[in-house]
């Protein structure tokens, strides 16, 4: 294989991102968002993209200064040695983190709605393990298969959210402003989460055919997420009203609801094994970004090697929590972190970069 | 040396297909017995639950032309328990097979429990149980739910799922019952500014019953004779906060279902009092509703807030007994203002009835007041439940008559 074909277009590089932030909507992040704002919950997406637009484009401004370099190579270059490890390693943690818990939130609600009596570990395990042979794959497979099941992905949620228009109003999402202005702005602050995926595909620029590509692609993806999430919740917000705040898992409580006439009453599984699928690739992605974080970190070329470890831990710190009600407290705590930090480093990072000229470099020799 | 690489693989496949049955929660279609009705009363014992468990037998009708089991499409057990989750456990000890809630239709409540205190954190147990859908209706039966399902005896729907189902979409589609699913109650539950409706239902005619214009009755009083089942569904249930308080008669659910845009109603027949005869003789009319409603409402914040409710309907005419020509302008204006101060007068009575006697009302109205509002703190402070009672309704049908049907001329009397 040459090197041309081992690196991901455009299509593949939005289907991946669409996939990874557009499942977000589909777990628990909706109540999460509607306990803290209630009806207001749909502006929160808008909003949060408004609040994350500054800095992912000075990061991607500041990256377009090294073409064709990763995210954790320019925060070596530009804070140094020393401080830049210590960078990598809290992004690495964090990262870890969201991802142990969000598999468990999936592996929760496989087993709530689907395997009620089988154990947790089983579907963790077999969830985890078949993310790893797909990860083990690289990011090249990893971008056609989800290529390939982006369209099925998103044809489904559409077709699900449509039939569940059927018994909601949309009055429901008056009064306007929810909470009030105040709430609102406090709240977009945890919805920055629901982006932090933007700033991990920075690492994966070597991958991406070209910068311009990977650019173009990532204010696709975020414009196409943003409106997608915001939509997705309008519409639980239009069917649930006030019960979305009691609800765990909104998306299966819809599919469960809906139905093709009397005829075909019980439609979920349709959608559930799609959805399924492209939990598959959220992971794969997810964990294959870790394993090249660590790689990168600790100087491992091969790193494709690790992921089958790397995964085990992360079962194993899933099943840290006993039961389903602590995991979402957890998740409130690290989604909490998560967009903060990441915007903090990117603006640091930029200033840094801009401080020490590096933007005045890169003019230099363009005009050379 | 390919080929054995393509035999082992498909191989493979194979031993994959294995996986697809599961492990823990390995499934047997034949060991499994599906309730499609659930009965809820009070027990005599303190702080227990009666449950009703109407299992279906899959065997029956399944099979084309004949020649399936003899077995009964049905069978029915009732005994005391905590609650209904943990009862399909003890039902084992008298069904042979392992119950399941997948297919239930409906639930059935005692008038006596639903009215009970207790009755919402039974029911909220059907939120936990992941096997009953949120599509679930909600009846209220007039006696016993578990004398209810006894009595209940189709004569041609035996299969109880296709029975409980048929009858709960027409009723639905003629507006008598409302659409009383679990979903709307809990939703009703959480918002907590209006009332939620359940069918009302029961498989005993009352004795006595006085005639009275098609659709006034409530389930048990239209007497109907012949060889039938019993079972009848119509009227609805009031529940306030989650707990039965009055009872609705088919015509004022009809109301409410023609007021509520979040119901699928079809097309209603219903009799209009002849404004051309003058002996109380009546017409019959379809209505249809095919838009929504137009709520207007004004002064929300003053002690007498207003609210206009425009219901745009379509009208045909299906009889004519007085034999009006509607040829003349003047006939068909009369007839437009008398279908229009008919519904007039039957809707501002519901609201009367709402604001007085069930202190709500019995849609969400209250979805149309949010929109007045900018954040939930002053829609709080607005305090719907309150500001309803007094409130000063006011109902403008809109009525389109899209049909005046076959002009009949009055046939010649002989000698006359």
């Amino acid at each position: 294989m040459d090197q041309q074909s081992r690196k991901l277009g455009i299509r593949e590089y939005v289907s991946i991102a669409i996939l990874m932030v557009g499942a977000k909507a589909t777990e628990d992040s909706p109540t999460i968002l509607y306990k803290q704002v209630q009806n207001a919950s749909w502006m929160i997406p808008i909003l949060s993209a408004g609040l994350f637009f500054i800095p992912l484009l000075l990061l991607l401004k500041t990256l377009s200064l090294y073409e064709d370099k990763d995210l954790f190579f320019v925060i070596r270059k530009i804070l140094g040695k020393y401080i830049g490890i210590l960078v990598c390693l809290i992004i690495f943690f964090i990262s870890s983190a969201a991802i142990s818990f969000d598999s468990r939130i999936y592996t929760n609600i496989i087993r709530t709605f689907y395997f009620p009596t089988s154990p947790v570990l089983l579907i963790y395990a077999m969830l985890m393990a078949i993310c790893t042979y797909g990860a083990k794959k690289g990011l090249q497979n990893i971008g056609s298969v989800s290529y390939l099941i982006v369209y099925y992905a998103v044809l489904s949620l559409y077709i699900a959210l449509l039939l569940s228009t059927q018994s909601s109003t949309i009055r429901a999402m008056f009064p306007i402003l929810g909470p009030g202005t105040i709430g609102l702005m406090k709240s977009s602050f945890l919805g920055l989460t629901l982006f932090a995926d933007f700033f991990l595909f920075t690492t994966i620029i070597p991958y991406v055919m070209s910068g311009k590509v990977f650019r173009r692609g990532t204010w696709i993806a975020f414009v196409y997420t943003t409106i997608q999430l915001s939509v997705i919740l309008l519409v639980y917000i239009c069917m649930f009203d006030t019960t979305l705040g009691t609800i765990g898992y909104p998306f299966h409580t819809l599919i469960r609801f809906i139905s093709l006439g009397s005829y075909l009453p019980n439609v979920e599984i349709i959608f559930f094994v799609i959805w399924l699928l492209s939990a598959f690739i959220r992971f794969t992605a997810f964990l294959y970004i870790n394993g090249m974080m660590f790689g990168f970190i600790f100087k491992i070329k091969d790193f494709e090697y690790l992921i089958p470890s790397l995964a085990t831990i992360y079962v194993m710190i899933g099943s840290i929590p006993e039961s389903a009600i602590a995991v979402s407290q957890i998740k409130v705590m690290i989604s909490g972190a998560v967009g903060p930090v990441f915007i903090f480093i990117a603006l640091i990072l930029w200033l840094v970069a801009l401080l020490k000229g590096e933007f005045k470099h890169a003019k230099n020799r363009n005009s050379m | 040396m390919q080929k054995t690489g393509i035999v082992c693989k498909g191989l493979l496949f194979l031993v994959m297909v294995c996986l697809l049955t599961g492990c823990s929660d390995r499934e047997e279609l034949e060991d499994r017995s599906y309730v499609i009705g659930l009965g809820i009363d009070k027990s005599e014992h303190k702080g227990k639950i009666k449950v009703t468990m109407l299992l279906a037998n899959p065997e029956v009708g399944s099979m084309q032309g004949g020649g399936g089991s003899t077995e009964k499409p049905r069978e029915i057990i009732t005994f005391n328990v905590n609650d209904f989750i943990a009862a399909k456990g003890t039902a084992n000890s008298i069904i042979s097979r392992k119950i399941n809630y997948d297919f239930l239709k409906i639930i059935i409540v005692s008038e006596k429990y639903a009215m009970d205190k207790n009755f919402p954190t039974t029911i909220s147990d059907t939120q936990k149980d992941k096997e009953i859908r949120m599509n679930t209706y909600l009846a209220v039966s007039k006696e016993n739910a578990s004398d209810y399902f006894v009595e209940n005896k189709p004569k041609m729907e035996t299969r109880p799922h296709k029975y409980f189902q048929y009858m709960v979409d027409h009723g639905i589609e003629n507006g008598m019952i409302p659409d009383s699913t679990l979903f709307r109650y809990f939703k009703t539950l959480e918002r907590g500014t209006d009332l939620y409706l359940a069918m009302y239902t029961t498989a005993i005619k009352s004795k006595k019953t006085k005639y009275k214009s098609e659709d006034e009755y409530m389930a048990g009083q239209e007497d109907a004779t012949g060889e039938l089942d019993d079972t009848q569904f119509m009227g609805s249930a009031v529940f306030k906060n989650g707990v039965m308080t009055n009872k609705l008669n088919g015509q004022e659910t009809r109301i409410v279902n023609i007021l509520d845009d979040t119901t699928d109603i079809k097309d209603i027949l219903i009799d209009i009092p002849d404004p051309f005869s003058n002996k109380g003789g009546q017409f019959a009319a379809r209505i249809m509703k095919r838009e929504n409603n137009k709520v207007k409402m004004k002064s929300l914040k003053g002690t007498k807030p207003q609210m206009i409710i425009t219901i745009p309907l379509k009208v045909e005419i299906m009889t004519n007994p007085s034999m009006v020509s509607y040829t003349s302008e003047k006939n068909r204006q009369i007839l437009k203002k008398q279908v229009i101060s008919f519904l007039k007068v039957m809707n501002e009575n519901l609201f009367k009835k709402s604001q007085t006697k069930l202190k709500g009302v019995p849609y969400p109205l209250s979805l149309y007041a949010r929109p007045y509002f900018l954040t939930i703190k002053e829609f709080e402070k607005f305090n719907w439940g309150k500001s309803f009672i007094r409130a000063d309704i006011i109902v403008k049908p809109e009525i389109e008559i899209i049909d005046y049907g076959k002009q009949s001329k009055k046939p010649v009397k002989v000698g006359g």
